[in-house]
């Protein structure tokens, strides 16, 4: 399995009716990689990353995650292959009435049976606890284990968000928009976070980010989204003024016209 | 005059000739409500409330049979409920579309949609008779027995709890099932732990409010003779022993205003609404 990218979008376009979210899209990362997915909102950050997990088919073209095309995998499969996936959601995701803990734990429901998630969540064992002790103390808030979560601030909230992709033990984690829902002395923070995690575990990293100027100073790829294509792709070192502007300047119909969201 | 102003008007004006037609149909005749010696039993019945009876007319005392009706009153109730639970939270599961609405599948969606609304026909049809109409159904097919008072409270109460709690599954944010579902959860994992925990304190603290209706239901199913307050009650009344029955409505009184304190702490401590 060494040989195959973690994940491989290969001329992938996804049309919802009239609307085309993303067109002739191609994109591999491997593990190691952390990438950030760069442009405007509507651009198709987020519809990458669906596509990446398979909660999203694309309309054409196809998506191999780990050398695995997910348009041939059945149910048992298919979350096999999301429990290899670590997600940190623009929202959280999380159960704001259950605690730390149990938020952590359920990283690995997708390797659990039903009574073993069960378990984990509502009668953890010793080791269990300890495991994600460990993993809160990685990203800075293992004093917040037995806290009910919606006690906790946004900034921590995101951490339990990633201390539950972490906890998973993934081999790669997809974060959307990480920085939008914390205030912007975090933001850098976070996402340096998150790339170096990425890195200590060798696991492959993309995430979506609206502000290219973080994106730039913690990422070494950029792949930069317009209109749903790929306007460039390339190390954040060699990035240009020009690509700048292909990424963020308005045409005067699209300066009138909301792009969806 | 606005529009709105003349059609509130029209409505009012609607709403007092039905009640004005209806008293004519029923013959009623205030009247009726000063009838000679009414006012004396009247009188008689609220003195009384101030003498309430200790002993029986035979001499006994009445504490055993006042904590007898508690006991059964809160049994009955309690007994209700717990079955009410039982058969409340599988309905309002199958009641609520959060298991299927989001399914990939269109043949898992349509079948759970027939599901749904399947379980939805049955609670209303639990729902939509009252406690003591079971009652007297089961009555006439079982027989007087504790079963019958218990499973009569926890028809149309476990279709309520049903119904209550399909909706406050629908109306749940699905942010953390949908992510639990991303890495890989099966949908009853991704329901069980990302969605009905966000259910849990406002089904727990609404169970309790119908735990304090399920006393006064249990108590009034006395009226059919089964041995709650109300059987105690109804017999006073029968032989006209006022100050006995205010014995029974005292005790019925400090039961539930007893709950309510209890209710109120737990409210306070769990944070309920």
């Amino acid at each position: 399995m060494t040989g195959a990218p973690t994940f491989d979008l290969r001329d992938v376009s996804v049309r919802f009716g009239e609307l085309t979210a993303l067109a002739d899209v191609n994109l591999e990362v491997r593990a190691g990689e952390a990438v950030a997915l760069v442009g405007p909102s509507g651009a198709g950050k987020t519809t990458i990353l669906r596509l990446a997990n398979g909660t999203l088919r694309p309309t054409s073209g196809t998506v191999h995650v780990e050398g695995r095309d997910l348009a041939t995998l059945g149910g048992g499969d298919l979350r096999s292959v999301r429990a290899r996936i670590g997600l940190v959601p623009q929202e959280f995701g999380l159960v704001p009435e259950l605690r730390v803990l149990q938020n952590v734990v359920s990283g690995r429901v997708g390797r659990r049976s039903f009574a073993g998630s069960i378990r984990d969540t509502f009668f953890p064992t010793a080791d269990t606890v300890r495991d994600v002790h460990r993993v809160l103390e990685r990203v800075g808030i293992p004093e917040k284990l037995y806290e009910r979560t919606d006690r906790l601030s946004g900034g921590q909230q995101q951490r339990v968000a990633i201390a539950r992709a972490l906890y998973q033990q993934p081999a790669a984690i997809l974060a959307d928009e990480p920085v939008s829902n914390v205030d912007p002395a975090r933001a850098r923070a976070t996402t340096e976070l998150l790339v170096s995690l990425a890195r200590e575990r060798g696991i492959a990293l993309i995430v979506s980010l609206h502000h290219l100027e973080i994106a730039r100073g913690s990422f070494d790829r950029l792949v930069g989204l317009r209109g749903g294509r790929v306007a460039f792709d390339r190390p954040a070192s060699e990035l240009t003024e020009e690509d700048f502007s292909r990424l963020y300047d308005l045409t005067p119909d699209e300066i009138l016209e909301d792009g969806p969201a | 005059m606005s529009a709105r102003g003349s059609s509130r008007r029209r409505v009012l004006l609607g709403l007092l000739a039905a009640g004005v037609a209806s008293a004519i149909w029923l013959r009623l005749d205030p009247r009726a409500l000063f009838a000679p010696g009414s006012g004396e039993v009247l009188a008689r019945f609220f003195r009384a409330a101030l003498s309430p009876a200790l002993l029986s007319s035979t001499g006994a005392s009445l504490w055993p049979d006042v904590l007898d009706g508690i006991r059964a009153t809160v049994a009955f109730a309690a007994g209700g409920m717990t079955l009410a639970i039982a058969l409340g939270l599988p309905l309002g599961y199958l009641a609520s579309s959060a298991w299927w609405d989001e399914d990939p599948s269109p043949g898992r969606r349509r079948r759970g949609r027939v599901i749904t609304s399947a379980a939805r026909w049955l609670i209303a049809g639990m729902r939509s008779v009252h406690e003591l109409l079971w009652a007297m159904i089961l009555l006439a097919a079982l027989g007087r027995s504790t079963a019958t008072a218990i499973v009569a409270i926890a028809i149309p109460y476990g279709g309520t709890l049903a119904k209550v709690w399909s909706e406050l599954i629908d109306e749940s944010p699905r942010g953390g099932a949908r992510a639990l579902r991303a890495i890989g959860a099966r949908p009853g994992q991704s329901w069980l732990l990302g969605l009905a925990p966000r259910t849990l304190s406002d089904f727990a603290s609404y169970a309790f409010y119908r735990f304090e209706c399920a006393l006064r239901s249990s108590a009034i199913l006395g009226f059919l003779g089964f041995p709650t307050l109300g059987y105690h009650l109804s017999l006073a009344f029968d032989n006209l022993r006022y100050p006995e029955v205010w014995t029974f409505l005292y005790a019925l009184l400090g039961l539930i205003l007893a709950v309510e304190l209890w209710s109120a702490a737990l409210r306070r401590r769990e944070g309920w609404a």
